[in-house]
Order: C-alpha cells, then sequence, then structure tokens
C-alpha cells in the first residue's frame, strides 16, 4: 500500500470508530426523530404563514436551512466537544496513541466523524428542503449554494468543538467553551456590532436654505424675486456601524445568507428570509452621509407649474431599492466563511500539536493514558 | 524434610535474582527475526521532570530479549512515568532508551510497530464489545480485516474473554477488562511488552493463566517488563527485577546487599513441643539464627543467610522435629523491596 492510502484507511478507521463510539444507539435516533418532527412542524406553519402555495417556497427553504445550522451548532458542540480530552479521561486515547496510528489520523478522523454527525442533521431536513423546492420559486443556485454553504458552515462548529477538546484538559470545559464560541459567532457579532456600532457617534450636519418670500409669475408658472433665507445648520449624532459590517460577516447565519444568490421581485425587494438578512447585512456597509445641504431656493427658481398644475423640476431623490443596496455592497459572506475556515484550521492545528506524542509536556494534573 | 515451599524452582530463582539481576541471559529462542538482532529494553541514565517534581532520576536497566523483568517500586516512585517514557508517550528529559534499538523519542513509529503496551488505567471503548475492539486495534497496526480478525478470535481464546467477547466492553468486570487490555497489547504480536500492574483485579485463575502466558511469551524471546505491586506474584513469573524508589533505580550492589540481609523464615511443624524443645537445645541454632517468636501461622526465626537456613533445618530434621513447612517469611521480591524502601527512607533522612 502506498503511503496515502495507509493514511486514508486509518483516517476512515478513526472516523467509523468515531461514529460507532459517539452515535451508535437509540437516543441518537430519537434525537434525530425529533429534529424531524420539528423541522416538519416547521414547514408547516411556514407554509401556512407565508402562502406557499402562492408565492413560492423561497421563505420554507430558508427558514428550513437556518432551522438546521441552529440545531447543527446547539448539538454539535456537545457531540464533538469532548472528542480527544473525553478519550483521554476514557483511558483509549493513550491505547490508540501507542498503534500505528498518527496524530493527524487521530485528530482529523475525529473532526470527520463530528462533521458527518452534524451533516446528519442536514441530511434529516432533506425532505422538507425538497418539498420547499417543489413549491417553486427557489433557484438552483440558491439551493446548492446554501445548502453547501451550511454544510461548511456545521464543518466549522465540529472543527472548532474537536480543535478545543484536543486544547483543552477537562472535557465539560471543552464542551462549554464550544457552546461559547458558538454563541460567541451567532449572538456575540450582533451585539458587537450594534453596540460599537452606536457607541461610535458622529455628528452630521445638514445645512438648508429656505425660501423667505417669492412672487409666483402666473405666464411662466415659475417664482421670481426669490428671497432666500441665510443656512440654517442643524447638527445630528449617527452611528458608524459601516465600520464594524465585518462584525455582521463573521455572524454563520449572516454567511449562509449572503452567500444564497439574492432573490427580488420587481419592486426590488427580497423574496426570502436570505435576501433580507443579506440585505441588511449588506445595507450597513453603506457609510452615512456626514454632510447634506438642502438648496429649498434653487429648488424653487428652476421648477415650475404648467397650465394643468402639473409640476416639473427637481425630484427628490429616491432612496435605493434593497436589490440595489444588496447589488452596490461587497459580498461579505466570503470574508466571513474565510474567518471561519482560519479560525477551524487553526483549532485543529493547535489540537493536533496538542496531541502530539512523544510529549514534552504533560496537560497540568493530568495523567496521559 | 524440604517442603512445598521450598522448592528447587524458588532456589534457583533466588539464585538468579543474587546472581545476575540485570543482566540474564537471552531466552532459548530470543534472535526472533533473522535480521534484526531484539535486544530488547535498554535504559540508561534517563531523567524525567514535571515542573519542579523529580519523577524518574538516572534510571538504568536492561530487559533482554526473552526476559520477564519485574519492575518494583513504592507508590509514586516512577514506575508509570518510566513505562510511559518506554512507550512512545512521554520524552525523556535525559538519557537514553532504546527498545530493541529504536529510540522512542525519535522513532517513535518503528518502536510502537514492535512494543506492546498495558497501561495502567483500563480504558476501552464502551460500546464495541472485546472482539470488535480487538480487530479495531488489529487494524490500526495496519493489518487487514480478515488479518485483524483471526488475530482477535487468538486472543479471545488465548485470555479466556470467549464467553464475553460479543457484550459490549462497558459491562465488563474489572479483571475481564484487565484481560481484554492485555489482549490489545499483544494484538500485533510485540516482541517487546510493557506490563503495567497486570495481575490487578485478576482472580486467581487468571493471575495462574497470566503468569503462564508470560513464561510462555518470554520462552518465545519476547523482552517482557511488568510492574505489579503483587511481589508474590512477580517473585514467580519474573527472572530478573528492577527496583525504583524515589525514581532511581537500585544498583545491582544494593540489590545483592538488601537479598542477602537477614530476614525471617518460618517454620511449621506437625509437633509444636517438639519443636520447642530442639530449637532450646543447644547446638541446634546455629550463631547466624535467632528465635523472633511464634504466632499462628508457625515459629519465626531471623536467618542471616540461606547456608544458616539449610543448617538449621539439617539440625531440626536430625533431631526428628517433623517439620512440615520451612520458608522465608516473605518473598524475594518483597524482602527486598522492603530492605530497600527502608534504606531508602534512612538515606533520606540522613540527608536531612
Amino acid at each position: 500500500m502506498t503511503d496515502s492510502r495507509v493514511f486514508l484507511s486509518g483516517l476512515w478507521l478513526i472516523v467509523t470508530l468515531e461514529l460507532r463510539q459517539r452515535v451508535r444507539g437509540p437516543s441518537w435516533y430519537v434525537l434525530l426523530g425529533l429534529f424531524m418532527l420539528l423541522v416538519g412542524i416547521v414547514t408547516f406553519l411556514l407554509w401556512l404563514a407565508t402562502s406557499a402555495w402562492l408565492s413560492g417556497g423561497g421563505g420554507v427553504f430558508s427558514t428550513i436551512i437556518f432551522f438546521v445550522l441552529l440545531l447543527g451548532t446547539l448539538v454539535s458542540p456537545a457531540l464533538s466537544g469532548n472528542a480527544v480530552n473525553g478519550d483521554r479521561d476514557a483511558g483509549t486515547l493513550a491505547t490508540t496513541q501507542v498503534t500505528l496510528i498518527s496524530t493527524g489520523q487521530l485528530v482529523f478522523g475525529k473532526f470527520l466523524a463530528a462533521w458527518i454527525t452534524a451533516l446528519a442533521f442536514l441530511a434529516a431536513a432533506l425532505p422538507f428542503l425538497i418539498f420547499a423546492v417543489v413549491l417553486g420559486e427557489v433557484s438552483l443556485g440558491t439551493i446548492t449554494v446554501s445548502v453547501l454553504v451550511l454544510a461548511a458552515e456545521l464543518g466549522v462548529i465540529a472543527a472548532i468543538g474537536v480543535g478545543l477538546s484536543g486544547i483543552l484538559t477537562r472535557p465539560l470545559f471543552s464542551i462549554v467553551v464550544t457552546y461559547l464560541v458558538v454563541a460567541a459567532l451567532s449572538l456575540g457579532t450582533l451585539i458587537a456590532f450594534a453596540l460599537l456600532g452606536t457607541a461610535t457617534q458622529q455628528q452630521a450636519t445638514n445645512v438648508s436654505y429656505q425660501v423667505v418670500s417669492s412672487t409666483f409669475d402666473e405666464a411662466t408658472g415659475k417664482q421670481l424675486n426669490i428671497v432666500c433665507s441665510t443656512a440654517q445648520t442643524t447638527t445630528s449624532n449617527v452611528p458608524r456601524f459601516d465600520y464594524y459590517w465585518f462584525f455582521l460577516a463573521a455572524n454563520p447565519y449572516v454567511v449562509v445568507a449572503d452567500a444564497a444568490p439574492g432573490s427580488f421581485n420587481d419592486a426590488g425587494y427580497p423574496t426570502d428570509l436570505f435576501g433580507q438578512i443579506a440585505v441588511g447585512a449588506r445595507s450597513a456597509q453603506v457609510p452615512p452621509k456626514l454632510y447634506t445641504e438642502y438648496n429649498g431656493c434653487d429648488e424653487a427658481a428652476t421648477s415650475s407649474y404648467d397650465e394643468r398644475g402639473a409640476f416639473s423640476g427637481q425630484a427628490f431623490e429616491q432612496p435605493p431599492t434593497a436589490q440595489e443596496t444588496y447589488n452596490s455592497a461587497a459580498p461579505s459572506w466570503f470574508i466571513g466563511l474565510a474567518m471561519h475556515l482560519v479560525l477551524a484550521v487553526a483549532a485543529l492545528t493547535w489540537a493536533w500539536r496538542r496531541t502530539q506524542t512523544p510529549t514534552a509536556h504533560l496537560p497540568a494534573g493530568s495523567r496521559i493514558a | 524434610m524440604p517442603t512445598a515451599r521450598f522448592t528447587a524452582a524458588q532456589i534457583s530463582l533466588t539464585r538468579r535474582l543474587r546472581g545476575m539481576p540485570f543482566t540474564t541471559a537471552p531466552g532459548p529462542s530470543a534472535a526472533r527475526s533473522s535480521w534484526i538482532e531484539p535486544t530488547g529494553i535498554v535504559v540508561s541514565g534517563v531523567s524525567r521532570s514535571f515542573g519542579s517534581v523529580l519523577a524518574v532520576l538516572d534510571a538504568t536497566l536492561t530487559v533482554p530479549a526473552g526476559s520477564v523483568t519485574a519492575l518494583i517500586g513504592p507508590n509514586g516512585s516512577g514506575k508509570t512515568t518510566l513505562l510511559l517514557m518506554l512507550a512512545t508517550l512521554l520524552t525523556p528529559d535525559a538519557g537514553i532508551i532504546r527498545i530493541n534499538g529504536f529510540d522512542p523519542a525519535t522513532e517513535p513509529e518503528r518502536v510502537r510497530a514492535l512494543m506492546g503496551w498495558m497501561p495502567d488505567t483500563l480504558g476501552s471503548w464502551p460500546s464495541l464489545s472485546a472482539r470488535a475492539a480487538l480487530q479495531t486495534t488489529g487494524r490500526m497496526y495496519r493489518m487487514t480485516r480478515e488479518q485483524a480478525a483471526v488475530r482477535a478470535d487468538e486472543l479471545i481464546r488465548l485470555t479466556d474473554l470467549t464467553d464475553f467477547a460479543d457484550r459490549p466492553s462497558r459491562v465488563l468486570s474489572r479483571g475481564q477488562k484487565q484481560r481484554l487490555s492485555l489482549a490489545r497489547a499483544l494484538v500485533h504480536s510485540p516482541s517487546v511488552l510493557l506490563l503495567d500492574e497486570p495481575a490487578s483485579g485478576l482472580d486467581p485463575a487468571a493471575r495462574a493463566a497470566l503468569r503462564q502466558l508470560l513464561r510462555r511469551l518470554g520462552g518465545d524471546g519476547t523482552a517482557i517488563l511488568v510492574s505489579s505491586h503483587v511481589l508474590a506474584e512477580l517473585d514467580e513469573m519474573a527472572d530478573a527485577a528492577v527496583y525504583l524508589a524515589a525514581g532511581r533505580t537500585a544498583s545491582p550492589e544494593q540489590v545483592a546487599a538488601a537479598g542477602a540481609s537477614a530476614r525471617a523464615w518460618r517454620i511449621r511443624s506437625l509437633d509444636e513441643t517438639a519443636l520447642d524443645r530442639a530449637l532450646a537445645a543447644p547446638g541446634v541454632l546455629g550463631a547466624l539464627v535467632m528465635v523472633l517468636g511464634v504466632d499462628k501461622l508457625g515459629t519465626l526465626v531471623q536467618v542471616e543467610n540461606e547456608a544458616s537456613a539449610a543448617a538449621l533445618l539439617h539440625n531440626l530434621v536430625l533431631s526428628g522435629v517433623p517439620v512440615c513447612d520451612f520458608g522465608p517469611a516473605v518473598g524475594n521480591l518483597e524482602h527486598t523491596f522492603l530492605d530497600l524502601t527502608r534504606s531508602t527512607i534512612i538515606d533520606s533522612e540522613a540527608r536531612e
């Protein structure tokens, strides 16, 4: 056998061993069954709530994907967060390390097993995803990209769990820390974004000129002899969310939502949950205008009313539609996913280094058997 | 008349322990493979500390192929640390370790391929049966599925686990787990075997089987290092002993001195009064023998060396005392162990 064949067969041995150890047994199937039941209920309610038989399955599909992400991030730390140190506590780590299984095979195999476990939730949600697709209006791009990015995000959580279990000594502690990391990514990013954004206030200035008096020329429909006011300056504080948009980008829900190709209706509004979140996250990239000027006199001078009383002249600027905001901003999912992958690789690498044998250091207060 | 306790085997063990405790000649079939001369375990000047705690200090020992060597020391003397270093799990701070010529610190994979280790903790994959655990371990040593299955069946028979082989290992008793752990250490037919407390939790029949198995493996040329607290057990299976106290291995001179020091022997007679009378009679006790007292198990006498013990037995038999039991009150290893431990304590007190 060649080296890579040897590596892969050892790796697969660890994966199957992990799966047999951790997820076999009735309780696991009960958990999956409960999950399917929940997703079923959610699908049915969404179907009712979004009138999906008329509007298509976009809303149902995106919500199910989020539901799988939520459940995956809630269950995965418990299953992966003690992969290495739990074995050390059970006395099965060292007996594996003295065989010809390498540390790389051990750590990476445990990660793959944890990932496959999390993907089982995605597989269990498949019937409902298919149902949502059958309802229509879900593009092939959305299906492919959101499922792939969801799978990648579940892998990131699995890698962080296995990594922390190799870095930290106490299984309970590493599970809790994994949950904290998941919470930091899912909720902490939102809190940090909101707090930092609102704490960073800047003064925005608005200067306006108003018409004090004028005469109306009936023949031309224009205003003449316009007397203008002096500049009236008002100031207000505006939050600078645009400095902190990458916090939002690091949120796994935002990554999944933003990665899916946006789907908008004719009025430029997003048709699914992904689009709404993506528009929200991308609009945070737009800096606020710190100086605005309004000149009522110019407007009065250039505008006119024709004989039917119709107004012509400078129209008010239309705010950009959701679709325009979406299209003009940078796709943040790319940055978010890259950050997550760096985190995952770093966690696994650190765990691999800590689990190397023969070791020079013993974790404090532990026997390595 | 010599009795069951004072057997030829015991004498020869004693002689081997006294004569060459560290360099027993290799067994009959020492050369297992034709291309590598198995040199067993060689440890020279090995030290290891954890922070400020010195676990092992300047340990030196050899276990040649074919030898069953006992590793003896009080709790916390560094036995497990030493075994972890031999088992490629821990790097020594200083010193040289060779397992059949390979360095566990720099060539762990080569050492692992030929070394079996049975840890003192009973780890087993709880949801796997004993058979599945052994097959999995075999495959971790790069056996094919078929090879691993055949080997697992062999080991299950060897360690007498047939009745429990297909139950999940979490329901196994301590002794059964211990046997599974031993079987796992033997999966790849290692030529060097490290056993950390293998006899704890075993019933007497399983202990006898273990003893027999280790003697047989030793006879086949395996170098075996056994740590245990059950010194009487080791007395019967080990052909050499290494004493570890406060991380240091005792020197051969220390061991010889401790083994040769005065020790208690126990005498039992069918006729206690005849024995008392004979011991009180002049000329029966030699100059090097002293009566310590009588307890329920017989009469204890302090004997300076084996020659004086033999003379005493000779005199008693000549005096017509019906001796039915005549032997050391504690085993050889225990005697040496206690003596060495005592001298370590005295040493450290003297240093303070």
